[in-house]
């Protein structure tokens, strides 16, 4: 049966080289102890046929096949590196090229440019048009989508500007059929007018126009439905 | 020159210090010298240790041609890592850690295939105790080589069953003979916990190689 002068005794079994020599301790409590001297028996039998299991060596080949790797391996990470320079590269000439453009668009965005005829001054009807607060329209409430410049501009008292739209929305719509022509030949827009986004341009009474394009307001259209839908039975809610 | 073995020569024959020094020392030369582009040095370092990675991986994965195939991964590791080498522990620990580490990856991924060995141990679908295919003959001895070479065939399939964290350490001990502190080096680990894990290890293999003992 153990006891625990074993414990210690068994760890220095296990700790000691083969051909080490063991303690006093160790050497007495092995004579009495035949549960030790039976482990001391297995694990030394054991331990030689694991050391006998000796060295495998590598084939001949072993070194061909290697530099063959390694040389593999080096065409591999060059092509790697040139790919990703290559990557970097195209990418910087895509911000670049993307930089360009945005700012290309936006300088041709405050060109006098009307894509749609200009709405009729002081007329009912257009409730498309942000209301100034003020009878003297400043640029930044109705116009001002693009980004803040930074030109450094001397102060100059500001016109008034030309509105060509205003919004009565407090006011009661006048109601348009198809049949019907329209009231004082004013334009109108008709329920089955261009998808396309409104736009109204704007004098400034300095020259400059600029346009402010308003996203298309459905009125629940027969023709926006059915645009939207294009599955839709044609004339069909 | 005598090529030392063992780490423990280094202890008990103090008269190969100073060529041991000399050969660890020149281990970093030679990757020094790689580094500068000297690819004899790097075919030197491969020479002194390509039998050693090999014997150790296949003991670790039971498999020649696989042991071969992540020896020559190791070495490709340690090409394309020889900028960052340190000097701070010796290259043999740094050159077994690598192989350490491929080798137990390889276990691992074999565990997920769930590939069973042929001609070894395999394990049963009832989560029942291995059993061995080939049981030890009961007959008288009738060659003592053949005997040997049973027994080593016996011991390394019953290696192969052990889990992967008894394996490494049983086999730099009680195979290659490396010192407990080298063992724990190599596997980033304590010196107790390396002993722990070889005692538990040896009980196994006690256990499976009974006939044997």
């Amino acid at each position: 049966m153990k006891d625990k002068r074993c414990e210690p005794v068994r760890r220095e079994l296990e700790e000691l080289t083969l051909n080490g020599e063991f303690s006093a301790t160790t050497v007495e409590h092995l004579r009495g102890c035949g549960e030790c001297r039976q482990f001391q028996r297995q694990q030394t039998r054991l331990r030689q046929i694991v050391g006998s299991l000796g060295t495998v060596s590598a084939p001949a080949d072993f070194d061909f096949r290697l530099r063959a790797r390694l040389a593999a391996d080096s065409q591999r990470s060059g092509f790697r590196s040139f790919a990703v320079k290559g990557l970097a590269t195209a990418a910087v000439v895509v911000v670049f090229g993307v930089g360009v453009a945005v700012i290309w668009q936006r300088n041709a965005q405050q060109g006098p440019v009307a894509e749609a005829p200009p709405i009729q001054q002081s007329k009912p009807h257009e409730e498309k048009v942000i209301t100034p607060p003020a009878p003297e329209v400043t640029p930044t409430v109705a116009v001002n989508h693009e980004p803040k410049r930074k030109i450094e501009r001397p102060f100059v008292a500001k016109p008034k500007r030309t509105l060509t739209a205003l919004d009565f929305s407090s006011e009661r719509a006048n109601v348009i059929g198809n049949t019907r022509t329209a009231l004082n030949n004013e334009a109108v827009f008709p329920i089955d007018a261009s998808l396309q986004s409104l736009k109204v341009s704007l004098d400034d009474g300095r020259g400059n126009a600029r346009t402010i394009s308003f996203p298309t307001v459905s009125f629940g259209s027969q023709r926006v439905l059915t645009t939207a839908n294009q599955f839709a039975p044609k004339g069909v809610w | 020159m005598n090529t030392l073995t063992t780490i423990d020569e280094l202890a008990f024959a103090p008269g190969l210090q100073e060529e041991a020094l000399e050969d660890t020392t020149s281990d970093h030369a030679l990757l020094e010298a790689t580094r500068s582009g000297d690819q004899d040095a790097f075919a030197e370092l491969v020479s002194r240790y390509r039998n050693q990675i090999t014997s150790y991986i296949y003991r670790m994965t039971n498999d020649y041609d696989g042991a071969v195939d992540l020896a020559q991964e190791t070495f490709v590791r340690v090409y394309r890592a020889r900028d960052r080498y340190q000097r701070s522990y010796a290259f043999s620990t740094y050159i077994y850690r690598i192989a350490t580490n491929l080798a137990i990856s390889e276990l691992r991924k074999r565990k997920r295939r769930k590939l069973v060995s042929l001609t070894g141990f395999f394990q049963p679908t009832d989560g029942g105790e291995a059993k061995e295919l080939n049981p030890p003959d009961g007959r008288p001895l009738q060659d003592s080589e053949l005997v040997d070479a049973e027994r080593r065939n016996a011991v390394q399939r019953a290696i192969g069953t052990l889990p992967e964290k008894y394996r490494a350490p049983l086999i730099l001990r009680d195979v290659d003979g490396r010192s407990y502190d080298e063992i724990a080096a190599i596997l980033e680990t304590s010196e107790g916990t390396v002993k722990s894990r070889i005692s538990r290890a040896r009980g196994f293999l006690r256990e499976k190689m009974r006939a044997y003992l």
